[in-house]
């Protein structure tokens, strides 16, 4: 009889993982509380262990797949021995202001499964099939079972929006995209757009090395490309003289350090766009395109493009415009920090309405950036440089000159429009002392 | 002689290797296909085609008896040359086999005429005609098929002491003729001797004809006619043994703890098949066998050796043409690379009694044991179809069996004219993940034995037109 091991609760309010790492392969002895894979959560990535121990009959799920809390991600044969309890071990010690795993299965989750001897002789059989064969109960013609296979959806745990449950091509295409064992579609009327999956083969010989598309990186893909399907990409380009900005910066650099921060220009640019967003609301908006409806928003969430070892992320700084600049800077060097060691919250990368990218603090006059959907504009910030200036007098002077883009989705905001959000916003950071007269 | 490489090599020519091999050279490799006797195999030789140019034969000879004086048309000396009709049976497998040659070859497949033995899982030698044969290919797909099972005491001869293969050559209809097994094969064949003048009967070790295999009472409308056209059906008999006889046999059965003898010029054992997996040297290749001998394979139809596939009778029930022939396709798309899986919710049966029996999905045990418990379940008579009376047709009918709580289609059982035929829609209809309503709905043809499906879909719903049931108000509607 085969043992089930299930996924247990990964944490408050954690659902689901990514599976990053097999710790165990098939035909593989375990002990109950060996951990048997490597899960990546929004918070952290967590060891599983099996409750129980066996010989590992078949694995689940393959790297890459998203696993929901209490789905079968092995079964192992001969189970008997269980341990006493089997909680998730985090790799990275959480922190204490972290929560901790409340729930974990005290007990062997090794109920009998409800299935006649040769359906499970079938399963046991499959291992290394994926996506598993569809259950007889499954509603699904056989073109969709295939296409189905093809592009690797699981129908077992599809849920059909076709008539009885039934589940359609649509259903399929809309889940294929993202390779999921489990399905987590929360938006089942909405159809995501499917993409093409192209193959790639190098010439023969070459010294290339395959690593699997997954984890951060893969979600990086995967909203990129959605982002740039269905957004209609303009990019605005202008510079600003910031010497104003940069010695009223100076001048709040020792106060920011006495109060244990460090101001940098993020939180005036914030600051500038918030209050010329308040002019162009369109810029704070969303298009639902389910409903034809375009969404203005009341509050300002604002992103932040961070680069971390693992790749980019998006911290968030709710209700940016009820905080101070130096509130600003201490959640931004949190964030920033807690997003470099890969422990931000998951809903401390959540519901931005707008992102700014600082792309000019590594290098480049100008980029091209993509926006974040469902967002509708991003704005970028380039490096600071010095010019020469001919004054009012005849004399020549220095300049501090900053460059700013505005990338804006063309289906809600026209270029003329950008283009006079771009000026008011210039106009602002040019002479930050105006910014106070709008401050709250 | 110097061994001979191919990608992908299928032992067996059956309808499951054949269509493998020419798939697998559809798609680009470099394919050959080992076969020791015919092309075809037991089905296009001495199996499905063959037994069906002698039940027609029959059912043309029974009209001609039985149902052309009620048309008011007269037949004077009816005669039968067996020899004539063996002939011709013979050229219709000869004619089906010359095809699959000529498919096969016209897909550049080479055909190899001889008898494989696995050396190792890299590796056969064929013994052909003129010497030994080393083949090597990337990959293997067994399709060697089944035999008829022989039983304690009743050795083959394929004179007297037949099996299906034997009965199928017979060049004249014996006297009488005892059938052990009345399974599908059995009752084929023992029917169409009946047609043809023998006494048959039928000795059955279980409780019906058709034990289990079929819907029930769908067997029964064959048993009964069986029973009118003068075959004796003995049930719970077992065949304990057979002596010869001055120019015949004796064989004895036990019924109820009794012992009786009957009498017969011939003996055909039809108590089922099994896998030829005794042969063509797996062990060599370290192929798993299981219980009952079938080759064990995933859903791939891959063994547990990795480039070696297996397909048809000899990786499992239900061991049925069709059956091996999805399955050939599917492996020799697999070797392709491409991603399938055996995933079809039915295999439909025919069995070719007199009426036809056909089925597709489950039966009601079957939906009970996957855990339906609210059943619609429903039968149309062919006695009410037009198409059917007119055809002098009219025993039998079709049965449906739906979900009650969605009205998906769940099985379809349908005894009478032409029943091989209409399964199909009931095929299409369960993988579609049809409601009987769709059934329903969709406008069948009149006059043809298909509005039997039509009709008894609405049966299933409550309100078919050409029977009387319940007022449409009070029906029970299926509802999702």
């Amino acid at each position: 009889m085969a043992t089930e091991v299930k996924l247990p609760e990964l944490g408050e309010g954690v659902t689901e993982g990514e599976l990053v790492k097999w710790l165990v392969k098939i035909g593989d002895t375990v002990k109950p509380d060996q951990p048997v894979c490597e899960v990546m959560t929004d918070k952290a990535t967590v060891e599983v262990p099996t409750a129980v121990g066996g010989v590992v009959k078949e694995l689940k799920f393959k790297l890459g797949d998203v696993i929901k809390v209490e789905s079968t991600i092995l079964t192992l044969d001969g189970a008997g021995s269980s341990a006493s309890s089997a909680a998730p071990t985090h790799k990275e010690a959480p922190k204490a202001a972290a929560p901790a795993p409340t729930t974990a299965p005290s007990a062997p989750r090794s109920q009998p499964a409800a299935m006649p001897a040769t359906m499970h002789e079938m399963m046991a059989q499959n291992s290394g099939i994926y996506p598993p064969v569809a259950d007889s109960k499954v509603l699904a013609t056989p073109s969709t079972r295939r296409l189905a296979r093809e592009v690797g959806v699981d129908l077992n745990v599809m849920k059909g929006t076709g008539l009885a449950g039934r589940v359609t091509r649509e259903d399929v295409l809309s889940q294929g995209g993202n390779g999921a064992s489990t399905a987590t579609s929360s938006n089942g009327s909405m159809k995501a757009p499917t993409f093409p999956v192209p193959s790639y083969q190098g010439p023969a010989g070459a010294t290339e090395e395959r690593v699997p598309l997954i984890g951060i990186r893969r979600k990086i893909a995967e909203n990129m490309q959605m982002a740039k399907h269905i957004i209609p990409h303009f990019t605005l380009m202008d510079e600003a003289e910031v010497t104003e900005l940069v010695s009223m910066r100076e001048s709040l650099k020792d106060y920011a350090e006495k109060n244990g921060t460090k101001i940098t220009y993020l939180p005036f640019v914030m600051k500038a766009m918030i209050a010329s967003i308040r002019q162009f609301p369109m810029f704070n908006a969303s298009i639902d395109d389910a409903a034809k409806e375009i969404v203005y928003k009341k509050y300002f969430n604002v992103g932040f493009a961070a680069d971390t070892p693992q790749g980019l992320v998006v911290p968030v700084i709710k209700n940016a415009d009820q905080k101070s600049l130096l509130e600003l800077s201490y959640e931004i060097m949190d964030l920033s920090k807690r997003a470099r060691d890969g422990k931000l919250k998951s809903d401390e990368m959540k519901g931005a309405t707008i992102t700014i990218t600082n792309i000019g603090s590594v290098g480049g006059t100008y980029a091209t950036p993509i926006i974040n959907h469902p967002e509708v504009a991003i704005l970028g910030m380039y490096k600071i440089s010095d010019r020469l200036h001919l004054k009012a007098d005849g004399s020549v002077g220095s300049q501090k000159v900053m460059n700013f883009t505005i990338t804006a989705d063309h289906r809600l905001i026209d270029g003329a429009v950008a283009a006079n959000f771009l000026k008011a916003f210039i106009g602002k950071i040019q002479k930050p002392g105006l910014l106070m007269m709008e401050m709250r | 002689m110097a061994a001979q490489q191919f990608d992908t090599v299928v032992i067996g020519s059956g309808p499951g290797g054949y269509v493998a091999a020419i798939r697998a050279a559809q798609l680009g490799q470099k394919t050959a296909i080992i076969e020791r006797e015919q092309l075809g195999g037991v089905c296009l030789n001495v199996g499905c085609i063959p037994s069906k140019a002698m039940i027609s034969a029959a059912h043309f000879l029974h009209k001609a008896q039985h149902d052309a004086e009620t048309m008011g048309i007269h037949f004077k000396d009816i005669s039968v040359d067996y020899k004539q009709l063996l002939k011709w049976k013979t050229s219709v497998t000869e004619k089906m086999s010359g095809g699959v040659k000529q498919l096969l070859s016209g897909n550049t497949v080479t055909i190899i005429v001889g008898e494989a033995e696995f050396k190792s899982s890299k590796e056969l030698s064929v013994k052909t005609a003129t010497g030994t044969d080393i083949i090597t290919a990337k990959n293997f797909i067994v399709a060697t098929g089944s035999r008829p099972i022989e039983i304690p005491g009743f050795k083959f001869d394929e004179k007297e002491i037949m099996s299906s293969t034997g009965a199928l050559a017979m060049d004249a209809a014996p006297k009488k003729l005892v059938v052990i097994g009345g399974g599908y094969i059995g009752l084929e064949i023992g029917g169409y001797l009946a047609k043809f003048g023998t006494e048959v009967t039928v000795v059955e070790a279980g409780p019906a004809l058709l034990n289990g295999v079929v819907d029930p009472e769908c067997a029964q409308v064959v048993a009964r006619k069986l029973t009118k056209s003068g075959v004796k059906v003995l049930l719970n008999a077992k065949a304990k043994g057979q002596k010869k006889s001055g120019s015949g046999y004796e064989v004895t059965i036990e019924v109820g703890g009794k012992e009786e003898t009957l009498k017969c010029d011939k003996i055909l054992v039809t108590v089922g098949r099994k896998p030829n997996s005794d042969q063509s040297n797996l062990k060599a290749a370290g192929l798993q066998i299981d219980e009952r001998g079938f080759i064990k394979v995933d859903a791939q139809r891959r063994t547990n050796v990795p480039n070696i596939f297996a397909i048809g009778d000899i990786c499992g029930q239900p061991m049925l043409a069709h059956k091996a022939s999805h399955e050939g396709v599917l492996v020799a798309e697999v070797i392709s690379g491409k991603n399938r899986v055996y995933d079809a919710k039915t295999v439909p049966a025919v069995v070719f009694t007199d009426p036809e029996i056909a089925s597709a999905g489950m039966m009601e045990s079957e939906c009970k044991a996957k855990g339906y418990n609210d059943l619609n379940i429903a039968k149309f008579p062919f006695g009410a179809n037009g198409r059917a009376v007119s055809l002098l047709e009219t025993d039998g009918f079709v049965k449906m069996i739906a979900d009650a709580k969605t009205g998906i289609l769940l099985g379809v059982h349908i005894v009478g004219p032409e029943a091989s035929n209409l399964i199909s829609e009931a095929v299409l209809a369960i993988e579609m993940g049809a409601r009987v309503e769709d059934l329903a709905l969709s406008i069948h043809p009149h006059p043809s034995l298909g509005e039997t499906m039509m009709e008894a879909a609405e049966a299933t719903i409550g309100h078919a037109i050409h029977i009387i049931q319940k007022p449409l108000s009070k029906s029970k509607e299926a509802r999702v």
